[in-house]
């Protein structure tokens, strides 16, 4: 872990991590993988007692682990579900999680979840909202709820402030962390036309918990997250201008769909190592 | 000349956009859809959505009305691969179209989407084979019950010796959580398992009734097709009955030896883990 790290909390620099997939739970059990954290999709692990929660007490027991949400629903003018969270908090407690994050979104509404990370509008309105829910999820927990931004393909005329400005007033008013998704920043900006180095500059490196790198597909009119190939070198500029500012951060790469051996997914991530060290390099150099 | 801007509130337009995304088809008729106009007509839209230089307003909602359906095929898929194996792509897709308007997602796990689908089939209207389908995905739904329940510790195989004899007749066993037992009118666990070995060499799937037992083995899902006076038998034990009632039950349907027979079934089930305990009546 580097001491180095930068956020508020002093929650610790984890290193290069990867998500922990299913298909890759044997070579994982049985080559015991130089990995320095795993991220684990919440919602799979809380509603069953069979493999999947074994292999977690495994990995738990040999791996530094990080709970990564997709349903908490926190942009939903919906109640927020209590079931859910106590799910939640219990699914941290046994995987003694350093963190615990989900989506700035809304899944659903009406009692429904589409499964999808829906754009917030970004209105005074909806930064209260998504504030106070923030409040009360991370009381819930007992820890600082970490958010990432997530890609959005539609923009709503009722915005009233870019996002990283929502980000940085809900981080402020909330007291919350941000998990960085830089390739989220490049596709946001490709959808709607912002300056991505913007966005990164505007981020508040004190609230930067992890960083996420990801694959993306253009279809040319428009950019989808689909977490299905490597990394583009332009997502990488911009995980290296990122770096330079919040110092070494916990860093996940993400591979959900065509989902290559283990290998494969391990040597993209520790790309991510090589472009850490040399921007320490880089920093000693300047000093 | 532009619109206008119209800030709907954050419950009105996420109700709006979730009708629109919920609805099958082209996006042009999703926003059309009575749930949707209900929330907002389609001429405001770009009064709410912003077009970007690529795409219209409509087209962007769209990206995200696009990929429900896929979603939601996509898990039923996962949890029900023989059915959808059976009906093909199109005619699963349309299934699970007509389903997830009737069941739409309510957690926020995928795990709970499709418990509902064994009875959606049974009482739905132009499903090709539809008694067959339904009985399959019903056993489908088991091995999936099976996967996922709370894992409880195994009666060791040597327990039951140590039973005293006397005390048999009163004995009440404990199945594990991870245990079901299915009738079905058909050789669902026949063609299920050709579907696995993806050998496309499925049996017969004519009307034969057929009796399966889903458990759950250090983290395994096995399957086990069992004759029906077997079933019977286990079918009584897990239902908490007396072992000595049990046994006259089910030794009524044997020929002569049927005890040593219900006793070399017992040992087997033990032995594959299917119970967690005994009670013993005092």
């Amino acid at each position: 872990m580097n001491p180095e790290t930068r956020n508020r909390w002093g929650l610790p620099d984890l290193g290069i991590g990867i998500g922990l997939r299913t298909v890759h739970y044997p070579h994982i059990l049985e080559k015991k993988p130089d990995v320095d954290f795993f991220e684990v999709l919440s919602e799979n692990y809380m509603d069953t007692g069979g493999r999947p929660v074994w292999v977690l007490d495994q990995v738990a027991a040999r791996y530094p682990i990080v709970l990564h949400g997709v349903s908490l629903n926190i942009g939903s003018a919906d109640p927020l579900d209590r079931e859910h969270l106590s799910k939640l908090k219990s699914l941290a407690a046994r995987t003694r999680a350093h963190w615990v994050s989900d989506h700035l979104c809304w899944t659903g509404v009406a009692g429904r979840n589409t499964h999808d990370l829906l754009p917030m509008p970004l209105t005074e309105e909806a930064l209260r909202h998504v504030a106070a829910r923030v409040k009360t999820v991370s009381d819930i927990l007992e820890r600082p709820l970490v958010l990432e931004n997530a890609s959005t393909y539609a923009e709503f005329t009722s915005s009233s402030m870019p996002e990283w400005e929502f980000f940085g007033r809900l981080m402020e008013d909330a007291d919350c962390g941000m998990l960085l998704d830089v390739n989220n920043v490049y596709v946001s900006a490709f959808n709607h036309g912002f300056d991505p180095e913007a966005y990164i500059d505007a981020i508040d490196p004190s609230r930067v918990t992890q960083y996420h790198l990801a694959g993306h597909t253009n279809k040319g009119t428009h950019i989808i997250d689909t977490h299905n190939d490597h990394v583009i070198d332009p997502v990488w500029q911009l995980y290296r201008r990122s770096v330079a500012r919040t110092g070494n951060v916990a860093t996940l790469l993400e591979w959900d769909a065509d989902i290559p051996d283990f290998d494969v997914v391990h040597a993209e991530a520790l790309k991510a190592r090589a472009y850490r060290r040399k921007e320490k390099a880089i920093a000693a150099a300047a000093s | 000349m532009p619109q206008p801007p119209l800030d709907l509130g954050l419950p009105r337009l996420q109700r709006w956009m979730q009708a629109v995304i919920e609805q099958p088809g082209a996006v042009d008729d999703a926003i059309v859809a009575e749930t949707a106009r209900a929330e907002l007509e389609p001429s405001e839209i770009e009064r709410v959505v912003l077009p970007s230089k690529t795409l219209t307003a409509v087209e962007r909602v769209g990206v995200y009305q696009g990929m429900y359906l896929l979603r939601m095929v996509e898990a039923l898929e996962g949890d029900y691969p023989a059915v959808a194996h059976f009906l093909g792509d199109e005619e699963f897709a349309d299934l699970v179209t007509r389903y997830v308007a009737a069941h739409p997602s309510t957690s926020y796990t995928f795990n709970r989407l499709g418990k509902r689908f064994p009875d959606f089939i049974r009482q739905s209207r132009g499903v090709r084979r539809k008694a067959f389908v339904a009985d399959l995905a019903r056993l489908e739904l088991a091995v999936t019950e099976v996967f996922d329940a709370p894992e409880s510790p195994a009666w060791p195989a040597d327990a039951i010796a140590k039973i005293p004899q006397g005390a048999w007749e009163g004995a009440v066993l404990k199945p594990i959580a991870a245990l079901r037992l299915g009738a079905y009118a058909y050789p669902v666990n026949a063609y299920l398992q050709s579907v696995k070995q993806e050998n496309h060499d499925h049996p017969d799937v004519g009307r034969r009734a057929t009796y399966v037992a889903v458990w759950r083995k250090r983290y395994e899902v096995w399957r086990l097709d069992l004759s029906k006076p077997a079933h019977d038998f286990l079918d009584a034990l897990a239902k908490g009955r007396p072992f000595g009632r049990a046994v006259a039950s089910a030794a009524k349907g044997l020929q002569g030896g049927a005890g040593e027979q219900l006793f070399r079934w017992l040992r087997d089930w033990v032995a594959e883990g299917m119970f967690e305990g005994v009670e013993l009546s005092r």
